[in-house]
């Protein structure tokens, strides 16, 4: 371990890299790349395309990375931007990509997982019989079956052998139970279905002549002479039901006759920018879209503003050495933070609750009125608010005690000798110099929260329902909210993972302009931080 | 003389007492705050010892308290069989997989962190604005795709496949290069340039001036953000519901989230109790950081 | 400090991988050093090997549960190791459906899983994820009405271990005899409540949708009409019909008046009960524990102005992708479709067993009298447009009925169109004739039922006509087909899905036809 951190403190030295340090980087990469290369060989081996292309890209990124004398910034972080490709950028490059499939409901295998599931089907021939059967078993593991057809006539039937009419009581076969069937037969030991159900070889087992008629079991009551009845031909990408002949040609992802016939199940396949016009279409658009895009900035622009001023607010006054007990009350005011909100957001839902929450109870005793928290409009969003800001102030007061910390006492020396008033302190040195620190933080809260499905879903689920509108929408639905009950909870087509990729897409194209309008703020902290 | 005397005693007793009022003041806010901020979780405690599952109707002080959820909780109510759920273990596992991944993370973040403050390089301002684009996404399908990804791990390298902690720690470590980094950079930002420079002058590489020189004074910052994503992996019911199968490697909130998701019989009162217990292991640790969250201020973290 | 530092980051760096390692991770190499595991890695700890069995158990079958049924079933797996030497592992899971949507695609699911209710079937059937399941002789044990609630599409696709519905409690020492109609309900709840007993008439519970059907069904109202076959018809929707919307007038009037309580919180309102609040509420077998721990006096009985329930069938379904197709059916068949496993599965999860020998031995009055409410009950419509109404249906009885936001019948009309927007057809009503000559007629394609262009219009006679259309000599072959789909066709026998018309051009010419909706067949005038 501590041998690592000495090797890796000397290789990354710009200035003029010791031969050592050198040599570690070098073997550590070639290392690297054993090891890709491996993992890499593996995946593709295993035919996970995607993986070994992103793979691949790290692969190269690294070896860039630790080749390259200009990269050197870039060693800092080079795992740190693996994780990020690995696991947010790939997702939302998958998002993109599903956005122009069908993906969803009905279509969500691949192909290469729905054939065989299309050719394991099988059918009973019109002549075909079909039996009930027992297992009987050797030593060896040879198997023969006992079989009943629908007109009580039995037979024994073994591999490569001809069906032969058998009674119990024949010559080797014992003497029947009470079902009929023999308990012993000569060189073979009866088994239980369940027993010869574990074999998961039993179902391929062809009990007949090959190439006549051939019984196989086809569940645990039923053997039968069946015949596969799906053929896939791969030259015209169409299936062929062997029981009529019908064809099956595949049409955006299923399977399907000229008169409509389909099997079932489709799979996924991309279907072009046909998501997108569904969008376009969708009732998504028709809905109430201005009234909730307005509630999606008032709600994170609500959250960070109160749960900044609060947390600094807290952060500030209780900064101060001489303060009493403020171990105490510092300890007292984290707890928000360190109970789950899981169960944080459903408790403020019951102590919010209109007509039962405690909190309403006291106001109407008190005042003799309280608001209708769940059902209005108004004192729902007031509401959600609150929760917001219980749950998210000790962040922003730990945040911003950690941020304290880096201001320098003596500048507040120097301002207090020129007789500067504590607001003067505060608005033009605290702030400032916090803001360089945690503005960003309040961005990236902001941005959190844009998207904040969690709180928004437990706390009721988006409700009050707008009257009049034409979709499911509720007063403090956000974007993300309304889009996840447009695409899974009220589509009649079930999940729909294209249309919602499509939707996500549409969604962060709005916020991803906010965001970069935002930049022009942080450049202008960049600035000020360059100045320090 | 004596009335200069005078006036200096008036004026000191004067804002002695401003400071007494002014502690007198903030002592109330404080007590209104605390108020604020411990109501619901008494009344999650109160649900706790409450025998009705309700999370409305049940007053302050519960009419028939008992500790049934408690022992319900750790399997120690024979009518009331959840087969062998270990809330212990769960408790274990999230420390262990938070715990880890908060340090491995740490590490991450700091050292991209004081590049992106101290050196100056084509595309430094894209990656961190292209960091901050890429956390607006809203990924309603990553869900799907951190799945299928942990799964073919799992196939080449069973050991961080499915159903792993080293899985679920590889993917919770995804959000180390997130807005942690701009929070540390700021943080770096703010310590002045001099220190790197007169350790550069001493002919001490990079590596060196992070590590002895930096680092150090990055210590309050390290521990608020150690314990803002401890907390943050902690709490996520989402990633480890998918990823994890065996009851036995549960983390805290996939297992409580057992007690909520029968839609007609959530057991609140086990949840409120599995939910206040686990809240321990946090407090604890911020109790014992909290000096070296707030209390750096007469060490003097940063001289110029 | 600094030393004191490094040290501290050491300690802690040492102190993670000797915790990753002893939890049976990856013994992974500090992430600064490598991020891609080393090839040699091995995994710390092999997959943990069943102790208990003195040898290879012959076969495992892997089971999602919740965690009422996860126990029972662990319960089960000593004996079934026992007996037939085949380990059982259960693995509890909070959302079975949704977890298997993405595990199972992967083959990475359950070979077993067990708890799904039936309306959510459908979809699972639709992606391909769930395997026909052959019952045997057994078949008769189970009740007809669970069978068929697991049957989609013709086949079976469930084994019903549980039907359950709602039945009406009353708190037997405020009311001594029920009520028989629902304005009884209000005149006893009300005189209850005039003496101060009680604060409620009556509970509600929920989104007033499921939770409240026997008040809409014995006014009339339901949710999707029948057709002629008896199957659900997606293009009659109830949620506005007369007899819905004077439901939820009825208890919208109860919430202004105070008799109902205004909010529906599941939790909150059973409180109610269980306290002695209010006299009445309509509660499902999932709440007898509760009930029966708060010692209420209660008894369940029959809906007043014979109501009835929806109800619904929880069924275990087999893995289509399962390596053990046969094993699972057999554990199913042989195993769980015992008179002594069902009957333990009815005992935790307080559920009427679908087995009717386990069924026969349930003695618990609540339970028989809530099958008695629920005789008449309909099985909740499992085909897919179902998922369209939920939401809408929620909505809108919350805006008519609790929030008085719109008078009932605007609200009920709103939420209906939501509902008829998102699974209408637009092309409900139009009949068409797809054959092979409709690209020659001017349609992007032959076999098109939804092109417009070959729309028959009905003529004064109550006969359909279309064309002519001119085409070239040779064969056609064509078919009705009703809504612009292929769900309603008919062939030259008049017959649903029948064979195809065929018909032959021997020079180039015109085609026409004519549809008689009485016979469902057509006629095709070739000049």
């Amino acid at each position: 371990m501590s041998q690592a951190i000495s090797g890796r403190r000397k290789q990354t030295g710009m200035t003029e890299e010791k031969p050592l340090s050198k040599l570690i980087r070098i073997i550590f990469l070639v290392l690297f790349d054993a090891a890709a290369v491996w993992f890499i060989q593996n995946a593709f081996a295993k035919g996970f395309d995607q993986l070994v292309i992103v793979f691949g890209i790290i692969a190269v990124m690294f070896n860039l990375i630790y080749l390259l004398p200009q990269a050197y910034p870039f060693r800092w972080m080079a795992f740190g931007l693996g994780f990020l490709i690995l696991f947010t950028v790939y997702p939302i490059v998958f998002t993109i990509y599903v956005a122009f499939t069908n993906y969803g409901d009905g279509h969500l295998l691949t192909k290469e997982q729905a054939l065989p599931i299309i050719e394991k089907q099988t059918f009973l021939p019109e002549a075909g019989k079909s039996y009930s059967w027992t297992a009987f078993r050797t030593e060896a593991g040879d198997y023969a079956l006992w079989l009943i057809n629908p007109d009580g006539e039995t037979f024994l039937a073994k591999p490569g052998e001809e069906l032969q009419p058998a009674k119990p009581g024949d010559p080797g076969i014992g003497e029947a139970d009470n079902k009929g069937i023999p308990a012993t037969i000569e060189g073979y030991k009866r088994l239980n279905p369940l027993l010869a159900a574990t074999d998961k070889n039993l179902i391929n087992i062809k009990f007949g002549i090959e190439g006549g008629t051939t019984v196989q079991v086809r569940s645990p009551s039923e053997a039968a002479e069946l015949q596969i009845r799906f053929k896939y031909d791969e030259a015209t990408d169409s299936v062929v039901d062997q029981s009529n002949g019908d064809i099956y040609e595949n049409k955006l992802g299923t399977f399907t006759t000229k008169d409509g016939k389909t099997i079932k199940p489709g799979f996924r396949t991309v279907v072009g920018i046909k998501n997108f016009k569904d969008f376009v279409t969708s009732p998504a658009l028709r809905g109430p879209l201005v009234q909730i895009v307005t509630w999606n900035f008032i709600f994170p622009t609500g959250t960070v503003l109160l749960q900044f001023s609060l947390g600094l607010a807290i952060a500030i006054m209780f900064n101060d050495p001489d303060f009493p007990l403020k171990k105490l009350i510092r300890s007292f005011l984290i707890i928000p933070y360190t109970v789950p909100a899981l169960i944080s957001i459903i408790m403020w839902r019951g102590m919010l609750n209109s007509e039962f929450g405690v909190i309403n109870h006291f106001l109407r005793e008190w005042i003799g009125w309280a608001p209708r928290w769940t059902t209005e409009p108004f004192w729902a969003k007031s509401a959600l608010l609150l929760v917001q800001m219980w749950l998210g102030y000790p962040y922003f007061f730990l945040v911003c005690s950690g941020a304290l910390q880096s201001i320098p006492s003596d500048i507040y020396e120097a301002v207090t000798i020129d007789g500067a008033t504590s607001w003067q302190k505060f608005r033009f040195i605290t702030l400032p110099l916090l803001l360089i620190a945690v503005g960003p933080l309040l961005i990236a809260s902001y941005v959190t929260n844009f998207n904040n499905f969690g709180v928004i879903y437990l706390f009721i689920g988006g409700g009050p329902a707008i009257a009049e509108a034409s979709t499911n929408a509720g007063h403090t639905d956000l974007l993300i909210s309304y889009v996840y009950k447009l695409a899974f909870e009220s589509g009649g087509r079930g999940v729909q993972y294209g249309l919602a990729s499509a939707i996500s897409i549409g969604v962060f194209i709005i916020v991803g302009a906010i965001t970069l309008f935002q930049y022009r703020f942080t450049n202008m902290w960049e600035e000020v931080s360059e100045n320090v | 003389m004596s009335s200069i005397s005078q006036t200096y005693q008036t004026l000191r007793t004067s804002q002695k007492f401003q400071k007494r009022f002014s502690i007198g003041v903030r002592l109330v806010i404080a007590l209104l705050l605390i108020f604020f901020s411990i109501f619901p979780v008494l009344w999650i405690i109160s649900a706790s010892f409450n025998s009705t599952q309700s999370l409305s109707t049940q007053s302050l002080i519960p009419p028939k308290p008992s500790l049934i959820n408690y022992q319900r909780l750790f399997g120690k109510d024979p009518n009331y069989k959840f087969g062998d759920l270990i809330y212990e273990k769960w408790i274990f596992n999230s420390i262990k997989v938070s715990g880890i991944s908060t340090i491995l993370s740490l590490f991450i973040t700091t050292m991209a962190a004081y590049a992106f403050s101290r050196m100056r390089f084509k595309g430094r301002i894209t990656i961190l604005k292209g960091i901050l684009l890429i956390n607006v996404f809203p990924t309603l399908l990553a869900l799907v795709a951190v799945y299928v990804l942990v799964f073919q791990f799992g196939e080449i390298i069973p050991a961080i496949g499915l159903n792993t902690h080293a899985g679920l720690i590889l993917v919770y470590l995804g959000g180390s290069m997130g807005l942690n980094i701009w929070l540390l950079k700021g943080f770096l930002d703010t310590i002045p340039r001099d220190i790197d420079e007169s350790g550069m002058v001493d002919g001490a590489s990079h590596f060196q001036i992070f590590w002895n020189l930096i680092l150090p004074l990055l210590r309050p910052i390290l521990v608020v953000i150690g314990v803002i994503s401890f907390i943050g992996t902690y709490g996520d019911f989402v990633l480890a519901r998918i990823l994890l199968n065996d009851v036995n490697k549960y983390t805290l909130m996939v297992g409580l989230q057992i007690f909520t998701a029968g839609q007609f019989d959530q057991k609140w009162g086990v949840f409120a109790a599995g939910a206040l217990l686990g809240a321990l292991p946090i407090i604890i640790i911020y109790y014992v950081l909290q000096d070296q969250i707030v209390g750096g201020l007469t060490t003097g973290a940063v001289k110029g | 400090m600094k030393t004191k530092l490094s040290l501290l980051f050491s300690l802690l760096l040492i102190s993670a991988f000797v915790l990753a390692a002893c939890g049976g991770g990856a013994t992974e190499t500090p992430a600064m050093e490598e991020p891609a595991p080393a090839p040699t890695e091995k995994p710390a700890e092999p997959a943990p090997e069943p102790t208990a069995a003195p040898v290879e158990p012959a076969g495992t079958l892997r089971i999602w549960a919740d965690d009422t049924r996860a126990p029972i079933l662990q319960d089960l797996a000593d004996d079934v190791l026992a007996a037939y030497n085949l380990e059982l592992v259960v693995e509890l899971k909070s959302s079975i459906r949704d977890d298997f949507q993405v595990a199972a695609p992967l083959g990475e699911g359950p070979d077993i899983i067990f708890g799904v209710p039936h309306d959510q079937a459908g979809a699972m059937v639709a992606n391909g994820l769930l395997a026909e399941i052959d019952l045997g002789d057994k078949k008769a044990d189970f009740s007809p009405v669970a069978l068929d609630a697991c049957t989609i599409d013709g086949k079976l696709y469930c084994m019903p271990y549980a039907t359950e519905n709602i039945g009406f409690f009353y708190n037997t020492d405020l009311v001594p005899t029920p009520p028989t109609t629902w304005d009884e309900v209000l005149t006893i709840g009300r005189a209850l409540k005039a003496e101060g007993k009680v604060d409620y008439v009556m509970a509600v519970v929920g989104d007033a949708t499921y939770d409240m059907y026997p008040i809409y069904s014995s006014l009339g109202g339901y949710i999707f009409g029948k057709d002629a076959n008896g199957n659900w018809n997606a293009q009659d929707l109830g949620i506005d019909s007369p007899g819905m919307v004077a439901g939820v007038q009825w208890v919208a009037d109860g919430v202004a008046a105070g008799d109902f309580p205004a909010d529906w919180d599941w939790a909150n309102n059973h409180a109610l009960f269980e306290n002695g609040k209010t006299p009445f509420i309509m509660a499902g077998p999932w709440a007898l524990s509760r009930i029966r721990e708060s010692k209420v006096p209660y008894a369940v009985t029959n809906f007043p102005s014979n109501g009835f329930p929806l109800a619904g069938t929880q069924g275990i379904y087999v893995n289509v992708q399962s390596e053990n197709l046969l094993l699972a059916q057999a554990f199913l068949t042989e195993y769980v479709a015992t008179e002594e496993t069902m009957y333990k599965l009815y005992e935790v999860g307080q559920r009427p067993p679908a087995y009717l020998p386990a069924l026969a031995k349930v003695e618990d009055v609540d339970l028989k009298a809530m099958a008695e409410a629920g005789k008449n009950a309909v099985m909740m419509p499992s085909i897919p447009e179902m998922g369209s109404v939920w939401g809408s249906w929620k909505d809108a009885v919350a805006l008519g009925a609790r929030d008085a936001k719109l008078d009932v019948p605007t609200a009920m009309k709103e939420g209906a169109d939501k509902i008829r927007a998102l699974i209408a057809n637009p092309l409900t009503g139009m009949i068409n004739v797809p054959g092979s000559y409709q690209a020659q007629a001017g349609c992007p394609g032959d076999w098109q039922p939804e092109c417009k262009v070959t729309a028959m219009t009905k003529g004064d006679d109550g006969l359909y006509r279309s064309g002519p259309f001119t085409i070239k000599a040779g064969d056609y072959e064509f078919k009705i087909a009703l809504d612009g789909s292929w769900t309603t066709n008919y062939g030259s026998d008049g017959k649903q899905d029948g064979p195809n018309y065929k018909v032959t051009l021997t020079a180039d010419g015109t085609i026409e036809f004519v549809y008689d909706p009485a016979t469902k067949l057509v006629t095709a005038t070739v000049k």
